[in-house]
């Protein structure tokens, strides 16, 4: 190896660790600030007044590498931990740690290891199935690329910034979300219970109510259609999706989200993923209107080489 | 390949530090193995969502022969937190663009970031590729 390559791998190294540090590292001192809170005590999730602000969503591109073990690490955070942990041994203990799931976030190449490299998410046949299809042709089909809008825990997992907007005099939260389709949610605050039966439409977002559980906002989700993933990497979902989010701002500067999947539509049982969302000060949103020319749209083809969106009529 | 201490390391900062804005799937279109550097005069900039394209006229070394390339980078939004305007790549500009080529071989690539020859500015292209696989 040239030094010159040998600099470029430290210079990555040391720049990695920082971000992936200031990323899901604990709070550094710029984010110590206390919570925000409303006049009547309730956490403010949003801007202090006067201040500009918005939450600067991350990437999170594989939900099944977001699942707490029972240590509460997820998989992402303890290949940090163990890759931080080789540097530090030194240079002979290089990827001694890594190996995160057999090609997970981060993986280079396109390498992806499908259901497998995934035992914590509790997948039934089918949706093993698509999954590894998904993961096989490197998420061609994401209904993101056509411009659908993210449903349940993807919102929070698209790298666009986002607004919480508490309205209590409304008896509602908004949520307003800059892409992946500039979209917003109301979490209804008023106690209604979801719509029965033909009443409950199914929707991109679902139908949203809102509590307060002491300091977390814990927002029960129904109603969702199948036209949306749950995440980058495909895992699916049906209309039988419920979810349960939680939001808490244990500091200022962030937002931890963590969002219960129960589908047992495509998944035997309950699965939890978490991660946290920085605050970005002094940020604003800005426009991002996907739709306008989505060229991805006329050049995908399908397997068997056809348009997948035909020439029209 | 001989590379320049320095410009090695830009490279790899270019690599940790992009910010990632997804739209379609990276790996679907772009193959992060096959990166490139060219540097060409621009033709056509479509400053557009969801994502801006730009052309440039680029010379074959050896051949002469001039190929007019198509780049992909980020939304106008995005572009804009990296420093961009609608007018920061003119026609007849001569610019240099490192990315990831496209995986069916046209001459079509994912921009990562962007040098313009007549400032030695450097701008990251809001690329989709990130941290993308």
């Amino acid at each position: 190896m040239t030094r010159a390559a040998r600099v470029a791998i430290i210079v990555a190294m040391v720049i990695v660790a920082f971000w992936i540090a200031r990323a899901q590292g604990p709070a550094g001192p710029r984010s110590a600030e206390t919570t925000p809170r409303l006049a009547d005590g309730t956490p403010n999730l949003g801007r202090v007044a006067g201040e500009k602000g918005v939450w600067n969503v991350p990437y999170i591109q594989n939900m099944g590498m977001r699942i707490p073990g029972p240590d509460k690490t997820t998989a992402v955070q303890r290949a940090a931990a163990a890759a931080a942990a080789a540097r530090a041994a030194g240079a002979g203990a290089r990827g001694a740690g890594g190996g995160p799931l057999g090609g997970g976030e981060g993986a280079a190449g396109g390498a992806r290891g499908g259901s497998k490299a995934e035992p914590d998410v509790p997948f039934l046949p089918w949706s093993r199935g698509v999954y590894d299809y998904n993961s096989r042709n490197n998420s061609k089909y994401d209904p993101e690329g056509y411009c659908l809008p993210p449903g349940g825990p993807r919102l929070m997992a698209t790298p666009y910034p986002m607004e919480i907007i508490q309205q209590p005099e409304h008896k509602r939260i908004l949520m307003i979300f800059e892409g992946a389709t500039h979209i917003w949610r109301e979490i209804y605050m008023d106690g209604r219970p979801h719509p029965q039966g033909d009443e409950l439409n199914p929707t991109y977002l679902g139908h949203s109510v809102g509590r307060w559980e002491g300091d977390a906002l814990v927002v029960d989700v129904v109603g969702f259609n199948e036209n949306s993933w749950l995440d980058y990497y495909g895992h699916p979902h049906t209309d039988l999706l419920h979810v349960v989010e939680k939001f808490t701002r244990p500091d200022k500067g962030t937002l931890r989200y963590e969002a219960i999947i129960d589908d047992p539509g495509a998944y035997s049982k309950p699965w939890t993923v978490t991660w946290d969302i920085p605050w970005r000060p002094n940020a604003e949103l800005t426009e991002y209107i996907c739709q306008e020319n989505n060229r991805y749209q006329r050049r995908l083809t399908d397997d068997f080489g056809e348009p997948v969106f035909g020439s029209g009529h | 390949m001989r590379m320049q201490p320095f410009a090695a390391a830009g490279i790899a900062l270019l690599l940790a530090v992009v910010p990632v804005v997804a739209h379609h799937s990276f790996s679907a279109e772009f193959d992060a193995n096959k990166p490139f550097k060219h540097t060409g005069v621009v033709t056509k900039v479509e400053w557009q969502n969801p994502h801006t394209l730009f052309y440039l006229d680029i010379t074959d070394d050896a051949t002469k022969k001039v190929t007019n390339w198509a780049f992909e980078m980020g939304s106008p939004n995005g572009l804009m937190r990296n420093g961009w305007t609608r007018n920061t790549l003119k026609i007849g500009d001569v610019v240099t663009v490192e990315g990831s080529l496209a995986r069916d071989g046209t001459p079509y690539g994912n921009a990562r970031s962007v040098v313009l020859a007549s400032s030695g500015k450097r701008l990251f292209a809001d690329s989709s590729q990130g941290a993308t696989p």
